[in-house]
């Protein structure tokens, strides 16, 4: 039952009990007003009337007694209508009596007295006859005889009913003081019932109602002090008051599972920011830095002083940001942080990505800083987010890898450099940058001076880039390239310092191939070069082929074909030990003109070699690589045309270029010559008198025009390409040639004589002893 | 079409930030200084954004605003303040005067570009 219909169920019983104890209390006051009235208005009256009757009586007798007494007649007759009267009045109290007479007994009386009154108003009639009849005496007489012995029979009945009376007015007054009290106790003991039943009513309400829900206030009460959302009502019915303890039980379920969550999360973060490593922090409006923080922040800045902590100065701290950069950055904090979330948009850019910064005991770090913001449910920034990761040590290995990448791509393109050669180009290299620093330091920058610098750097050049140590020709390049500028333009004025710090540079990258070659190959040494006359330049791996080659030699007394076969072999291998084929030599040249071609715009090369079974000696090897490096390069650069040009005149559009070897009056010749256009004689003769070298009054003959190419300083190309066309590649190639005791020249192949263009042919010369047939 | 009214005394910024703005396809119109602005606000009643630099000679940008709002009564204007740094007083005029947003110089074009055509229109 529901404690609304509880409530009203002890309503109702109120009032029901109310009605009943007022009901029965009307009824009951009802009952004895109407017995009080039969007793005021019936038994009293009637007992009453009864002693009235013995007066009338008393009158009736009296009037009677006058009669007797009259004196005359008339006076007699006037009593005698009054004693009607008076008996008249007697008869009809009598009659009253007789109505009201409530018990046997006197209803006798009052048929006694009815019959007594007859006979003593018949004694009486007679006497007051007699008396009006003038018989005095027998009036006397009849009335002593008859009448008064009725009167003392009437007096004594109506004493007798008088009595009764009073005895039934007692009774009935007796009966009424009963009944009212009974009336009391009645209204007495339904109030109390009533009471009774109001009060267990209550009581079963309240133990329903208040108890529980001071249960339900103190529980309430006790999960909100100790936020223990895991407990629970007790539900004892499904009243109201059971229904809201579900509700409630409900509510604590959802805060309790929402709680935990929360915890979960809570903890989840906690962890997080426990474990993450990465410095995490918040920059609330203040500028300060949010007591929540990850615990890594604490080993990346090797403080525990974070939380509270000015945001700016605490991660700049030590920062290579200068003071500008901070006030951009503060004003950016400013600007963003409680304002709308697009602000962060317009300044995140000034927050740097990235710093540098002093650690405590003075090592650098690191720091990649990564900004967010966070913003409330409309959008404005509440905070901004920074994560930190320290990339110091990725830094570190960056260099390392770094490091280590450029050892190993030197050392790559060291092992590609024999020893020998590798050790000749390092210490020829050395030697020109001396040079150049002495010139330099001299501080004297004539035309002589920058001459010798830019052929020396261009030397350098041209040897770093035949073996490919590129590391090296990018700065070669770019002092060569100020050396050049120089040249041209004499107004410029050298910057001595630039050119010094460029030598030092180019010094210094020298000196770190050569720690490689040396420490990291242990190639330290010149290696196997030498004088041709006196040294032989042997691989290892051909004395094995030798010693491989006796061993397998048959006993002298078999087979002696094969043992001659075999000695004719051993002393043809013997004769080669230390040549090489011009193959061998030109190989690598060959190998790169298909990518020097195609960087022209040419198309590759056909390249054919005649060496008429000669072969070098290997100490001459390097020469020729530098000298035909410049001369095959140049015939693709000078000599064969773009295809198109070569097209129009009818040639294959690859051009050919054609090497003989050949011994001629004691000495080896090896002559080199292309299918190109020829020598530019036109332009050599006009570049020649531009830069001075010839004089405008002489008359040159083509060989002499042609001689200009080992001129230092010439160049024809229109265009300065990075593979040829500095003028100096010639006069390298000779001095290099000359210093072995050799000699090149260009020689004319067609009679057109002082033509533009003249086929011609490179004739390269040298003794004899660099040859082995 | 709406526009947008650049002001800033400073010529290099003015043009930077109109330029920018107008190569991007939005109508730009500049003023000099305050007083300026106020005229070109009232001159042109299409213009939905106002950028403001906030030192500048006559009237500076802060005042400006105030006196967009009240003297001028218009209160739909967005507006967006340029700055080199800020302080709690400017921000606190700031926002009376229902800015919407700070710029810290240098002004960097493709962060604002969105924001910007989303405010003018």
């Amino acid at each position: 039952m529901s404690i609304r219909q509880r409530i009203f169920l002890l309503v109702m019983l109120t009032l029901l009990g109310l009605g009943l104890v007022g009901g029965y209390s009307i009824w009951q006051s009802q009952k004895n007003s109407s017995e009080v009235r039969s007793v005021t208005e019936g038994v009293v009256p009637s007992a009453l009337a009864s002693s009235d009757m013995l007066s009338k009586l008393k009158d009736v007798l009296l009037t009677t007694r006058a009669i007797l007494a009259a004196p005359d007649l008339d006076a007699a007759q006037k009593l005698a209508n009054r004693l009607a009267e008076q008996k008249n009045t007697l008869q009809q109290s009598l009659a009253a009596q007789s109505k009201e007479a409530d018990s046997e007994a006197q209803k006798g009386l009052v048929t006694q007295l009815n019959e007594t009154l007859a006979d003593y108003y018949a004694a009486v009639d007679s006497t007051v006859q007699f008396k009006l009849q003038g018989k005095d005496q027998l009036a006397e007489a009849n009335y002593a005889a008859n009448a008064a012995e009725y009167q003392s029979n009437i007096e004594q009945i109506i004493e007798t009913l008088r009595i009764q009376k009073n005895r039934s007015k007692d009774e009935a007054i007796a009966q009424l003081n009963a009944n009212l009290k009974q009336t009391v106790s009645a209204i007495s003991i339904v109030s109390l019932i009533s009471l009774i039943v109001l009060g267990v009513m209550g009581v079963l309400l309240y133990r329903q109602v208040i108890r529980p829900m001071s249960r339900m206030q103190q529980m309430m009460t006790e999960v909100a002090s100790t936020q223990d959302f895991s407990r629970r009502l007790p539900v004892t019915s499904e009243d109201e008051l059971g229904r809201s303890m579900r509700a409630f039980n409900l509510m604590i379920e959802k805060i309790q599972d929402g709680s935990e969550r929360l915890k979960e999360k809570t903890a989840d973060i906690n962890s997080m920011l426990q474990n993450l490593p990465e410095g995490v922090l918040t920059i609330q409006q203040d500028g300060t830095i949010h007591p929540e923080y990850s615990a890594y922040l604490e080993t990346i800045y090797e403080t525990p002083q974070i939380a509270g902590a000015n945001a700016l100065d605490f991660i700049f701290s030590g920062s290579t940001e200068g003071a500008d950069a901070l006030a951009q950055i503060a004003a950016v904090f400013d600007s963003s942080i409680g304002e709308e979330r697009m602000n962060f948009d317009f300044n995140a850019h000034l927050l740097p990505q990235e710093i540098e910064r002093k650690r405590a005991e003075g090592a650098h770090q690191y720091l990649a800083l990564h900004w967010s913001p966070i913003c409330d449910e409309n959008e404005n920034i509440e905070k901004i987010m920074l994560s930190i990761r320290d990339i110091t040590h990725l830094r570190e290995i960056e260099a390392e890898a770094a490091h280590q990448k450029r050892e190993l791509e030197m050392i790559r393109q060291i092992i590609a450099v024999s020893q020998e050669k590798f050790h000749a180009f390092v210490e020829g290299s050395r030697t020109f940058l001396q040079e150049n620093r002495y010139l330099v330091e001299s501080n004297v920058f004539d035309a002589d001076v920058l001459t010798v610098l830019f052929r020396n750097m261009h030397t350098i050049k041209g040897n770093a880039r035949t073996y490919g140590l590129q590391l090296l020709t990018h700065s070669v390049h770019e002092a060569e390239q100020t050396y050049d500028n120089l040249r041209k333009d004499p107004s410029a004025v050298a910057d001595r310092e630039l050119l010094l710090t460029q030598l030092t540079e180019i010094g210094t990258l020298l000196d770190e191939y050569e720690d490689v070659n040396d420490n990291k190959l242990g190639r330290k040494g010149p290696g196997r070069r030498g004088n041709a006359e006196k040294y032989l330049m042997v691989e290892r791996t051909f004395i094995k082929e030798l010693c491989d080659n006796l061993a397998d030699m048959p006993p002298v007394e078999e087979r002696q074909d094969i043992l001659l076969d075999k000695l004719r072999s051993v002393r043809e291998q013997l004769g080669r030990l230390g040549t090489s084929s011009i193959h061998d030599v030109l190989d690598p040249i060959i190998q790169s003109l298909p990518s020097v071609a195609r960087e022209l715009g040419k198309d590759e090369p056909v390249t054919s070699i005649s060496d008429n079974g000669i072969r070098l000696r290997n100490q001459v090897s390097d020469i020729l690589r530098n000298a035909f490096m410049h001369l095959y390069r140049n015939a693709i650069d000078h000599g064969i045309e773009q295809p198109d040009e070569r097209a129009q005149k009818g040639k294959p559009t690859a051009g050919h270029i054609r090497l003989d070897m050949f011994r001629d009056e004691g000495k080896l010749v090896i002559q080199l010559k292309d299918d190109g256009k020829g020598l530019a004689l036109e332009r050599i003769r006009a570049k020649a008198l531009q830069t001075g070298l010839f004089t405008g009054e002489s008359d040159h003959t083509d060989e002499d025009i042609a001689e200009q190419v080992f001129a230092s300083g010439l160049s024809t190309a229109e265009q300065v390409s990075d593979i040829s066309g500095r003028g100096v590649g010639m006069d390298a190639v000779r001095a290099f040639i000359r210093r072995e005791g050799g000699d090149i020249k260009l020689k004319f192949e067609d009679d057109n004589v002082g033509h533009a263009f003249r086929s011609f042919s490179t004739i390269i010369t040298l003794p004899e002893s660099y040859m082995v047939i | 079409m709406a526009k947008i009214l650049v002001v800033d005394d400073s010529s290099t910024v003015r043009d930077e930030v109109s330029g920018f703005l107008s190569k991007n396809g939005l109508d730009v119109v500049t003023a000099v200084d305050g007083k300026d602005g106020l005229t070109k606000l009232q001159a042109n009643p299409g213009i939905k954004l106002v950028v403001s630099d906030v030192n500048m000679p006559n009237m500076d940008g802060l005042t400006m605003v105030e006196k967009i709002r009240s003297e001028l009564g218009n209160s739909s204007v967005n507006v967006i303040m340029l700055t080199t740094e800020s302080s709690p007083n400017m921000k606190e005029r700031g926002k009376a005067a229902g800015i919407k947003g700070w710029i810290v110089k240098p002004f960097k074009g493709e962060a604002v570009l969105e924001t910007f055509k989303k405010l003018a229109s």
